[in-house]
């Protein structure tokens, strides 16, 4: 019997960066050294994050496995307890359960080329996985990052988005909605992105992550241009609870979003039932 | 474990109770503060009662109560204290009926399923379940829709039937033999004769249930399917009242949130019950609600109770046939109204 499903453990804030106005980068780190080490996810896995008296959230986890110690989480401020989490500063004490879900599938994913598509705070659960694939680049063969914000102010990763640019195999291409004075880049929604690479929908697994409505017409673009639905795939979000498939929150059909996902390829969405 | 069938005289029950209520909490149906049925705890075994319509609570609290604490949490000058939160306590649910017997044990099912949950299980460890077997059937009932009544061939710890000078008492687990372990000598062996008229009275029971009034076969068909129209759902859920009543008066329906109670350094961790007719349940943070519309939520609550997928999952509907529901419901989008609805691909007009 898992005895513990519920206790989190404690980890302590390492670091925090503003990413937009609204959003900040956490480095949260256990308070014990067994805790950290028996904290092992895969890329595209999430937890259940606590401030106390405030309660528990679902949180993906942004940084990449093949980086040991503190791991990070990016988070919007759109709610009573993510405006909490944002008071807290260094040091400060939150609980973690997890990690939780299936995550993306690393080893199916070597030998391929790779295309990241991803809207605003959509680009946090892919990060960990690109930084995974950075950090073993050999296994892997092209990569292609699409990613798209309302605003420039609002792009998640700023200095990192410009170390990718520059990455030797890895092609960057980032737009945003509405430009701001001074933004030179691309302007429009991120479908408009396709244009502006190769896509090689035979040897390519494409994962898309963003709001519903930008994954909907990204997911029909790619569709349409060549792509299986086995080889899209996407990680969703729901409101949850409990991370192991029994409060029914974040259920589509039999499925439970939590246990069974948060990541899926488009076949297996298309086919739950509801 | 070999099936064994004891019985006990209607005079010597009380000894037996007395004996329950020396080693556990004991909860039967007995009589409110105004006269209603309730499960409620008891302290003698003149309280419990033997003749009752099933209470409009189901005895579901006693093992996944409304608000159940789960974690404590407590802030200290060392740092942030948490400790899990468990009720080891023995509990007897005595005359419980059929449907409820079933309810229970699809629960426990439902949290026993990897990753199992400790906090509701160690509950349901130390509960015994003593069901009452229906001879007289209930106003709105359809428990042999769902295999779950009028008595049952599994789930129960003991499962006693009112044979007039007697009561038989099935044992179907290792914890109904230990309920009679303190009062052996009360019980004896049944005879042919009392088991053979056990079987008379379940065959008069379902005589008297009649046909199958919830014909969950044709519905599960459909809903499985993506074969019934929104245009019906968002019907339906325009009669809900979104009250939630259906959900909590279900002994089947366990779905909840996790909430932090209290405050000022000290907090409890409390699992309460939720239901999934609320727009809240799935609406998130940023105010992206994927059940926005009430047919939708509709959808899932029958969805979850009546689909294939489910079924083939646990084993069994997510509907014991109680009919607390068609009590509860003030938009009459009750279990058998809506499985009606669906076979006859209409709703029901006043």
């Amino acid at each position: 019997m898992n005895s513990d499903v519920f206790l989190p453990r404690i980890a302590r804030i390492d670091a925090v960066r503003d990413e937009t106005p609204d959003t900040k980068t956490f480095a949260l780190r256990f308070r014990t050294p067994e805790d950290s080490e028996a904290f092992r996810f895969l890329p595209g896995q999430f937890v259940e994050l606590s401030v106390f008296g405030y309660g528990e959230a679902p949180f993906c986890i942004a940084s990449s496995p093949t980086r040991p110690g503190a791991f990070e989480t990016t988070i919007r401020r759109v709610g009573m307890l993510t405006y909490a989490l944002h008071q807290l500063g260094l040091g400060a004490e939150v609980g973690i359960r997890g990690p939780f879900g299936n995550g993306f599938d690393v080893g199916g994913a070597r030998g391929k080329n790779l295309l990241f598509v991803a809207g605003g705070i959509g680009l946090p659960p892919l990060r960990s996985l690109i930084r995974n694939v950075m950090d073993e680049r050999d296994q892997f063969r092209n990569v292609t990052i699409l990613y798209g914000a309302r605003t420039p102010v609002d792009l998640v990763y700023k200095d990192e988005l410009k170390e990718w640019e520059t990455t030797e195999g890895v092609e960057l291409h980032v737009t945003v909605d509405a430009a701001l004075p001074g933004w030179t880049g691309n302007v429009g929604i991120v479908p408009v992105l396709f244009a502006k690479t190769t896509l090689r929908p035979e040897n390519t697994i494409a994962y898309v992550c963003g709001p519903p409505i930008m994954i909907n017409f990204v997911v029909q673009d790619l569709l349409l241009r060549g792509f299986q639905e086995e080889s899209v795939i996407s990680t969703l979000e729901r409101m949850m609870q409990c991370g192991i498939g029994k409060c029914n929150h974040c259920a589509i059909g039999h499925r439970y979003v939590c246990r069974d996902g948060p990541v899926f390829n488009f076949k297996q969405i298309r086919e739950m039932v509801e | 474990m070999e099936s064994l069938v004891l019985t006990i005289r209607k005079h010597d029950v009380a000894g037996w109770l007395a004996k329950l209520l020396e080693g556990a909490e004991v909860i039967a149906p007995a009589a409110g503060p105004c006269g209603e049925v309730v499960f409620s705890r008891i302290d003698s075994p003149e309280q419990v009662l033997w003749s009752f319509e099933n209470p409009l609570s189901p005895p579901k609290q006693f093992v996944l109560p409304q608000t159940e604490p789960i974690v404590k949490i407590q802030l200290t000058p060392q740092g942030t204290e948490v400790a899990p939160i468990y009720d080891d306590k023995r509990r007897v649910l005595f005359n419980v009926r059929p449907c409820d017997t079933k309810a229970i044990a699809y629960l426990t099912q439902m949290f026993e399923m990897e990753p199992s949950d400790a906090s509701y299980l160690r509950r349901a460890e130390n509960l015994t379940v003593i069901s009452l077997g229906c001879t007289t059937p209930c106003t709105l009932g359809f428990c042999v829709c769902s295999d779950s009544g009028p008595f049952l061939t599994s789930g129960y710890d003991v499962q006693l039937t009112d044979l007039g000078e007697k009561y038989l008492a099935e044992i179907g687990s290792e914890k109904g033999q230990a309920a009679l372990s303190d009062a052996m000598g009360l019980f004896g062996p049944a005879t042919e004769d009392e088991i053979q008229q056990r079987k008379t009275l379940e065959t008069e029971a379902r005589r008297c249930l009649g046909e199958e009034t919830c014909h969950f076969g044709s519905a599960m068909r459909r809903i499985s399917t993506r074969r019934v129209d929104d245009a019906l759902w968002d019907k339906m859920g325009n009669w809900c009242l979104e009250c939630g009543g259906c959900s909590f008066i279900c002994p089947t329906c366990y779905c909840f949130s996790v909430r932090d109670r209290d405050g000022d350094g000290t907090w409890t961790r409390c699992r309460t019950w939720d239901s999934c007719q609320y727009a809240s349940f799935t609406m998130e943070a940023s105010g992206h609600n994927p059940r926005s519309q009430h047919g939708e939520r509709m959808k899932r609550r029958f969805f979850h109770k009546v689909s294939a997928q489910y079924y083939l999952r646990d084993g069994m509907t997510g509907c014991v046939g109680c009919g607390r529901c068609i009590q509860a419901c003030l938009g009459a989008t009750n279990m058998p109204a809506v499985v009606a609805a669906i076979r006859k691909r209409a709703w029901h007009e006043l």
